[in-house]
């Protein structure tokens, strides 16, 4: 978010600490998830570790960041900060402001335009990120893990996996979750740079303030 | 299937032989007495398959208290389960191919030299080498034979995973199992997913390290809860495969799936197939290695092309229990399109995609693309970014 030289500014604390900790945890976890996954998927091509101790990481992994989601969950479940991820109701007013998102993510930043979205305490997420948190914190994340439970001990929940297809759509589905967080490991630290400076998004995660235009009474 | 808990093994497959028993000569007496009634009741168990020579051994053979006492003591059990018998693979054999020592114009004879139980089964498994010498010749090599060499009492000789007189195919699981069922538990210390292993990869997959291995998809009922059996009067299993496989080089994802349409088109219950690692020559088997030369590398398996997933058949489990087999290719493991075929079998690394290799390779190539090319446009316009700032614009 471009901020002009001498526009007042406030710090406003928008994210909590139990959502911090999560946030770290989940970020270094999944890194490291992704990389020992990579080794188990491409064992002829990587060496990182060996096969048992990369099943092993990814397993304990897994059950800590499983852990994790429930200090997110149970966080949001009670506490009014929940509305930072209520949907838009109204469909054209959510299609305007992404499309306002994307023109500046695609244009405006490059000309210097400053951003449509301006942060609050409940707002913290512009259109495109709050459709984004949505889907994955809502369908993708719990989906990578439970799939991933599944494979942890395929005869545990053989009942589950039958009814879920089979073994190879379980994994076929937490692979394609996988892929999918691969990319996102790699835009979404892009994206937090791009705030009023490279760091500026970073260091909010770390302190729970943002600092932020003031915005007129 | 490790060696460590062999001295507390049972001794198996000896179904001939009890142990400390106090039955006497007289059995012999009782068994000339109650010959007639035997007869009867044996080629009732027995049905009508067994020849004429074959009732006439079990008419005292099939009698549970027929024994002999050995001079150190023990007593061999000269019972043959007739029924067991009957269903048995060596029924066509016929009694005499195994037992071709017995003159039967003066059986049963006195004073014949059996020492012990131990000593009967050892010259007893040469009956088997008469037949099975490629299989006897693997044994040779294994860590059974060199602990029968080593004069373990309870190493086992052909008949102590085969038994002798109810001999019928088995899985290499279900036959190590008896023996080495605390292993089985064992393997869970070190092998992830342990019990998922020990359903879908044979014993000797591991165990026989030297044995080529291959990936045998099986037709499995889970209606019936076991592997779908060709049925009598539906068309043979390998008729439709050849068929379904026109140019004759391997089953591909299609094919497959329509062979799979045809089988379940007559079929009771909808079956499916289900994979495991087995040996290319069953008769392989017979080498087993002591546990700490057994493959314990996950990568013998979990790595793309290797050597099991370089061969592929779909099979059958025929009437007699062996399975009837037609050759498939090796892609159909990876393929998108035979997904809906194959739901129950995956290998980590072993079965990769290569369509879900083409997406990985794009999402990094996007994860790190995008933010390069949105960097480097944002530093090409970093000009007129300057410019505007300036203008107060």
């Amino acid at each position: 978010m471009a901020q002009h030289a001498g526009t007042p500014t406030e710090r406003i604390y928008v994210h909590p600490l139990p959502v911090r900790i999560w946030h770290w945890i989940n970020a270094l976890g999944f890194i490291a998830l992704i990389l020992t996954g990579v080794q188990l998927r491409y064992v002829d091509l990587i060496g990182l570790m060996s096969f048992r101790t990369a099943v092993h990481l990814h397993n304990w992994i897994g059950f800590v960041l499983i852990a994790n989601f429930f200090v997110w969950l149970l966080f949001y479940l009670f506490s009014d900060k929940i509305r930072v991820y209520h949907p838009e109701l109204s469909p054209m007013k959510h299609f305007r402001g992404s499309l306002r998102q994307l023109q500046y993510y695609g244009y405006g930043i490059f000309r210097g335009d400053p951003n449509p979205h301006h942060v609050s305490v409940y707002k913290k997420f512009n259109p495109l990120q709050s459709m984004m948190y949505q889907i994955i914190m809502l369908l993708l994340v719990p989906l990578q893990f439970f799939t991933g439970l599944l494979l942890w001990d395929l005869n545990r929940f053989a009942a589950a996996v039958e009814f879920f297809g089979g073994v190879r759509v379980v994994d076929t589905v937490h692979v394609l979750c996988f892929i999918f967080f691969t990319g996102f490991i790699f835009v979404h630290p892009y994206l937090a740079s791009l705030g009023h400076t490279p760091g500026a998004h970073f260091k909010a995660m770390v302190t729970g303030y943002e600092e932020v235009e003031k915005q007129p009474d | 299937m490790g060696s460590g808990d062999q001295a507390s093994a049972p001794l198996r497959g000896q179904d001939n032989m009890v142990r400390g028993s106090t039955r006497s000569h007289f059995a012999a007496v009782l068994a000339a007495l109650t010959m007639p009634f035997a007869l009867c009741a044996t080629a009732r168990a027995a049905d009508t398959a067994l020849s004429e020579a074959d009732t006439a051994c079990l008419g005292c053979h099939s009698m549970e208290a027929l024994a002999k006492a050995l001079p150190n003591g023990e007593t061999l059990s000269l019972h043959v389960p007739a029924e067991p018998y009957a269903r048995s693979v060596h029924r066509a054999l016929g009694c005499t191919t195994c037992h071709g020592d017995i003159d039967t114009s003066i059986h049963p004879a006195p004073g014949k030299d059996i020492q012990s139980l131990r000593q009967y089964s050892l010259d007893r498994s040469q009956a088997c080498r008469m037949c099975h010498a490629g299989a006897a010749e693997h044994y040779e090599g294994s860590l059974h034979a060199a602990r029968v060499g080593a004069a373990d009492p309870i190493a086992p000789v052909c008949t102590g995973c085969h038994g002798s007189h109810s001999v019928t195919p088995r899985t290499a699981y279900e036959t190590c199992v008896r023996c080495h069922s605390a292993d089985l538990a064992a393997h869970g210390e070190w092998l992830p997913n342990a019990g998922h292993h020990q359903e879908v990869v044979s014993c000797a997959a591991c165990h026989a390290p030297a044995a080529p291995r291959m990936i045998d998809l099986r037709l499995y009922d889970a209606a019936a809860g076991g592997w779908a059996i060709e049925r009598e009067g539906a068309r043979p299993f390998q008729e439709l495969a050849a068929t379904a496989d026109a140019d004759g080089n391997g089953l591909d994802a299609t094919e497959l799936r329509n062979l799979l349409a045809e089988v379940n088109r007559d079929a009771p219950g909808p079956l499916t197939l289900r994979g495991r690692v087995e040996l290319r020559e069953d008769v392989l088997a017979h080498r087993l290695v002591a546990k700490e030369g057994a493959i314990r590398a996950c990568d013998n398996c979990h790595r793309y092309g290797s050597e099991p997933f370089q061969n592929v058949t779909i099979s059958i489990t025929g009437p007699d229990g062996r399975p009837l087999r037609h050759p498939a290719k090796t892609e159909i493991l990876g393929s998108a399109l035979a997904v809906e075929s194959l739901p129950e079998f995956y290998a980590i690394g072993g079965t990769r995609s290569r369509f879900l290799d083409l997406l990985f390779l794009l999402a990094l190539a996007g994860g790190i693309g995008v933010p390069i090319g949105h960097m480097t446009v944002k530093w090409l316009f970093r000009k007129q970014r300057a410019r505007r700032q300036q203008s107060g614009r």
